[in-house]
């Protein structure tokens, strides 16, 4: 009986979850005088406001910007958190353990602090308006590093001692050998990486006023607060449902994956 | 690896080569001409620029409308910033000019030959002392004026018995009582007197209550110097008057829905708005819908003629221009009376200048257009905003007011005038 | 011994960090410092005020209403996310059937932008035709203005905050709860224990530091709110959404006060910190 009890909580809980998303959808395929009513199904089927959205914004470039920054610091990010987690699990140098207390404290300066001072570097370097904004604060991931430190640790040292009498260099150890053999670290990795750049709307609000540069989160944004959806719920809810879908899709395919790197992070911290 | 390494470095140079593409700024022989993104503007300028280069094809004219981005304003600054601003703009709010001329940004344009001569001729010497920088110079040339209105519904006016729009405070609750106690359905309010948007945006106070402090004051200022001076009996009475109208529910506090038009539904009597309400109105009147232009509503005691805020564009020459004095030349064919004219009819609006009404290539216009005339006339007695670098936080500091006392009526009228007073002056301060 | 070349390539593998540390953590807490003296709005020089900067701070009604909003917010979100977090971590952690399919729904939310979220809350929370208030109508209870209603909005956004994110911390609680012993439970059931008394002498007691990772989250998420507030309710009514990154937002990148938004910055991590230790000394007196 407890377990029937349970099931029907889980449930009413899912419902709770998923309700809102169906709602969303189903209001953004509605025509506008009917959101008003609309419980679960629109009672036609309209692209209208999908359309408005393409017409009134760039919300194809925005998507490929997106894309772009997400997967550049994403790549960058595999790379020097692998190098330094490396560094920190298999090599001896002064100040290692130093290092990596300071990653630590790195890690939880909270980003109100560094807020201003970044945009500032931003002005003086003259990357406002230019993808190197958006991409190279973001470069280094105190939690990568953590992670790969983690999961380098596991590897048995004794083959990587094996490659260095070998004479193997060891960025070459590092992308030969290490990465073939750390596939759960990098795609915890690359998925909790690619995730935040996603969704990441602060920065490039502050840091991006050129419409050709918007991320998506960032354009759907301002289309939203702005004035150019001229108050039609339908057609705001269009932009946020076409923003979810990329992540959404994302997850449907990788699911497990997802869970479980957002599972080791809370670990982490 | 050594690979991937290079991999890397050579899309950080990559990276690096994306990033720099500046818009040319500043160069020698040349004037790069920013536009507003207003389609009507656009046009205007293409056929001022084209009929230039085709006069002076060795002194090229270039223009582009400003690059789009969330505002205007926001991505000026970013260009003032990045340094790559254009030579001419002209889509410059006047409030915003004194920021930039104190930060020397702004090339001064009394220092150009012939320009004093040239600016008492086209405007009052009064809009000459307001738009003056407290450094003596004169930093922007009054561009367009968009006087603000008082619309109404003149089928709706006869149909509660008046035969002229109100013209006092409390001549309009006296309407706007009528048509509460007409209009209603199971106790709920089916029409209004008016409307106005009750968000608190710092810009949204110049349809509400500046022009009303504006009419009601003479055309006093908001700020002097350091100090705020609004802090008097005329924004008392504008916000009172404000306050009741939310108050009684003669203005609807909730948005009215997006979808018709609310004044020329019919459901509103009264707007207050500009002249490209015009336009608008033109194109989706149902048929029999008539509608005048009257000043904005003044306090029971007012004599003389209303004053009205006129949402003043100017034009401004950046310091990065390397050819300041052609911008001149081209500034002073952009603003040639023939060319206004034209300006005046591709886009509806009024070029700010003293003889608007009185010169005689501009009556055509007005002739075509005889619904424009109500702001002809009150474009005598239009008012920018005043000269200060931080504008936008005193209207910021009294739209935080403004929703305590007028929309939420938290505090009497007069708290909220001198707590905003307060908050101005601190901000005033720095 | 290991050649003096070798000793070299730590140091090259761990440069794209330390040249990152410098310029992006390094530089900016050290500019922090020096900006909060003075005044400065980018264009013009910067000027040397002194204190300036705090004591306009001190004066300042809308940085400490902020302030408070938040604190009204972690009030009410902090024990809202415990409780239903931990409740169907509880109820996920037996051997169910969809198990997957419920973890998928609680963690759509989680996945997404906040900037959907926050688009769709916005329509349920709509005082005519939204949601919510439909169904209030449907019991014949007058409507409530959600976002609207000063003393209403703040915690309207706690609750949503709360849907967003509870997935994450449901799975953090399912981790915790999946690394209690099952002897103490066995041991518990042979001493008789019923459900209540093993729940809090062996669960709550063993999921401690979960419980404490949670509040700490939550609480760094509070004080970092900014895309609800902002696309929601532009910090009203009455400023009582005003969330201090909004406002610091405000005031830097909207009025360009940068010497002014830097301080708010760094008093903010002040605030911040010393929240969480206050936290942290709760705890540690109840292990």
């Amino acid at each position: 009986m407890k377990k029937v009890l349970s099931y029907a909580l889980l449930a009413v809980g899912g419902i709770f979850f998923i309700y809102p998303f169906i709602w969303m959808v189903s209001a953004s395929l509605s025509p506008e005088k009917d959101i008003a009513n609309l419980i679960l199904f629109p009672s036609q089927f309209v692209f209208s406001n999908y359309a408005q959205v393409y017409e009134k914004i760039p919300i194809v470039s925005a998507f490929y910007n997106s894309l772009f920054v997400a997967l550049s610091v994403t790549g960058l990010v595999l790379v020097f958190s692998s190098m330094t987690g490396y560094a920190l699990s298999h090599m001896y140098f002064k100040g290692r353990d130093a290092l990596f207390y300071l990653i630590v404290f790195t890690m939880s300066l909270p980003f109100q602090l560094t807020l201003i001072p970044q945009y500032i570097l931003m002005v003086k370097f003259g990357w406002v308006d230019t993808y190197l904004a958006l991409i190279v604060p973001y470069v280094i991931s105190g939690l990568g590093i953590i992670i790969f430190r983690q999961y380098f640790k596991t590897i048995p040292k004794d083959l990587i001692d094996a490659a260095r009498i070998d004479g193997c260099g060891e960025f070459k150890i590092l992308f030969r050998i290490l990465w073939p053999n750390a596939k759960p670290a990098i795609i915890t990795v690359a998925i909790l990486t690619f995730m935040s750049s996603w969704n990441e709307v602060l920065w490039p609000i502050i840091v991006i006023r050129n419409e050709k540069l918007m991320t998506l989160p960032q354009l759907i944004t301002l289309f939203a607060v702005g004035g150019r959806a001229e108050s039609q719920l339908g057609v705001k809810l269009a932009a946020a449902v076409l923003l979810a879908l990329p992540v959404v899709i994302a997850y449907s395919i990788f699911q497990k994956y997802f869970i479980d790197s957002m599972a080791s992070s809370g670990l982490k911290e | 690896m050594k690979k991937v390494f290079l991999g890397i470095c050579m899309s950080l140079v990559l990276l690096l080569n994306l990033s720099c593409t500046k818009h040319g700024a500043g160069e020698y022989g040349k004037v790069l001409y920013w536009s507003s993104s207003n389609t009507d503007e656009i046009t205007y300028a293409r056929y001022v620029v084209e009929k230039w280069n085709k006069e002076f094809p060795n002194e090229p004219v270039t223009f582009q409308p400003v690059p789009e981005g969330q505002s205007s304003e926001e991505v000026i600054l970013a260009a003032v910033v990045g340094g790559t601003t254009p030579d001419l703009y002209s889509n410059m709010w006047q409030g915003d000019v004194e920021y930039y001329a104190r930060a020397g940004k702004l090339v001064a344009l009394d220092t150009l030959p012939g320009f004093n001569e040239f600016i008492y001729n086209r405007c009052d010497s009064a809009v000459v002392e307001e738009v003056r920088s407290t450094d003596g110079h004169i930093y922007q040339i009054p561009w367009k004026i968009n006087p603000i209105m008082m619309i109404y519904n003149k089928g709706m006016l006869a149909e509660l018995g008046y035969s002229k729009p109100p013209r006092t405070y409390s001549e309009f609750l006296h309407v706007a009582q009528v048509i509460k106690e007409k209009y209603k359905v199971n106790g709920y309010p089916t029409k209004w007197a008016g409307y106005a948007e009750v968000q608190v945006t710092w810009w949204q106070r110049w349809f509400d209550y500046y022009p009303l402090y504006l009419a009601a004051s003479g055309g006093k200022k908001l700020v002097n110097g350091n100090k705020a001076v609004f802090d008097n009996k005329y924004s008392v009475d504008a916000f009172s008057f404000l306050q009741t109208l939310y108050a009684n529910n003669y203005f609807p506090t909730d948005r009215l829905s997006s979808g018709r038009d609310p004044f020329l539904g019919g459901t509103i009597l009264t707007r207050f708005t500009g002249p490209w309400e015009i336009a608008h109105a033109e194109k989706f009147k149902p048929d029999g819908f008539t509608y005048g232009f009257a000043p904005m509503p003044v306090p029971d005691d007012f004599t003389g003629e209303p004053c009205t805020y006129g949402d003043t564009k100017n034009i401004v020459i950046f310091k990065t221009c390397k050819s300041p004095q052609l911008a001149w030349r081209f500034l002073k064919e952009f603003l040639e009376e023939k060319n206004e004219e034209k300006f005046l009819t591709i886009t509806n609006q009024f070029p700010r200048r003293k003889d608007l009404v009185t010169n005689k290539l501009f009556s055509d216009y007005f002739s075509r257009n005889p619904l424009m005339l109500p702001f002809a006339v009150q474009a005598r007695h239009v008012i920018g905003p005043d000269i200060c670098p931080v504008l936008k936080e005193v209207f910021d500091v009294i739209s935080q007011e403004y929703e305590a006392c007028v929309v939420y009526s938290k505090k009497k009228p007069a708290a909220a005038v001198t707590d905003a007073a307060k908050a101005a002056n601190l901000v005033l301060m720095q | 011994m290991k050649k003096k070349s070798k000793n070299l390539i730590p140091y090259l593998m761990i440069t794209p960090y330390l040249l990152h540390f410098l310029l992006f953590v390094s530089f900016p807490v050290l500019f922090s410092i020096f900006l909060i003296f003075h005044r400065w709005n980018i264009i013009s020089p910067m000027e040397f005020i002194g204190m300036g900067n705090f004591s306009r701070l001190a004066q300042d009604s809308y940085f400490w209403q902020s302030i408070l909003n938040t604190l009204l917010f972690l009030v009410i979100h902090i024990p809202l996310q415990l409780i239903v977090a931990l409740a169907f971590a509880l109820l996920l952690n037996q051997p169910l059937k969809y198990i997957g399919v419920f973890r998928a729904s609680y963690f759509l939310p989680v996945i997404v932008s906040g900037v959907v979220v926050t688009i769709l809350w916005q329509q349920l929370f709509g005082y005519e035709n939204g949601m919510l208030n439909r169904i209030l109508m449907l019991f014949r209870v007058p409507r409530i203005g959600w976002l609207t209603n000063p003393n209403v909005a703040m915690p309207s956004i706690a609750v949503m905050a709360t849907w967003k994110n509870v997935g994450f911390y449901i799975i953090l609680f399912l981790t915790g709860l999946q690394t209690v012993p099952k002897t103490y439970y066995e041991a518990a059931d042979m001493e008789g224990a019923g459900y209540w008394a093993k729940f809090f002498y062996i669960t709550l007691p063993a999921i401690n530091p979960t419980i404490f990772m949670v509040v700490v989250l939550s609480t760094i998420g509070g004080f970092s709110l900014f895309i609800e507030p902002y696309v929601m309710t532009g910090g009203g009514p009455l400023n009582r959404t005003l969330s201090t990154v909004l406002y610091i937002y405000k005031q830097g990148f909207f009025f360009y006060h940068m010497g002014y938004a830097a301080t708010m910055g760094v008093t903010l991590t002040a605030i911040i910190l010393t929240v969480v230790m206050i936290q942290k000394k709760f705890v540690e007196k109840n292990s």
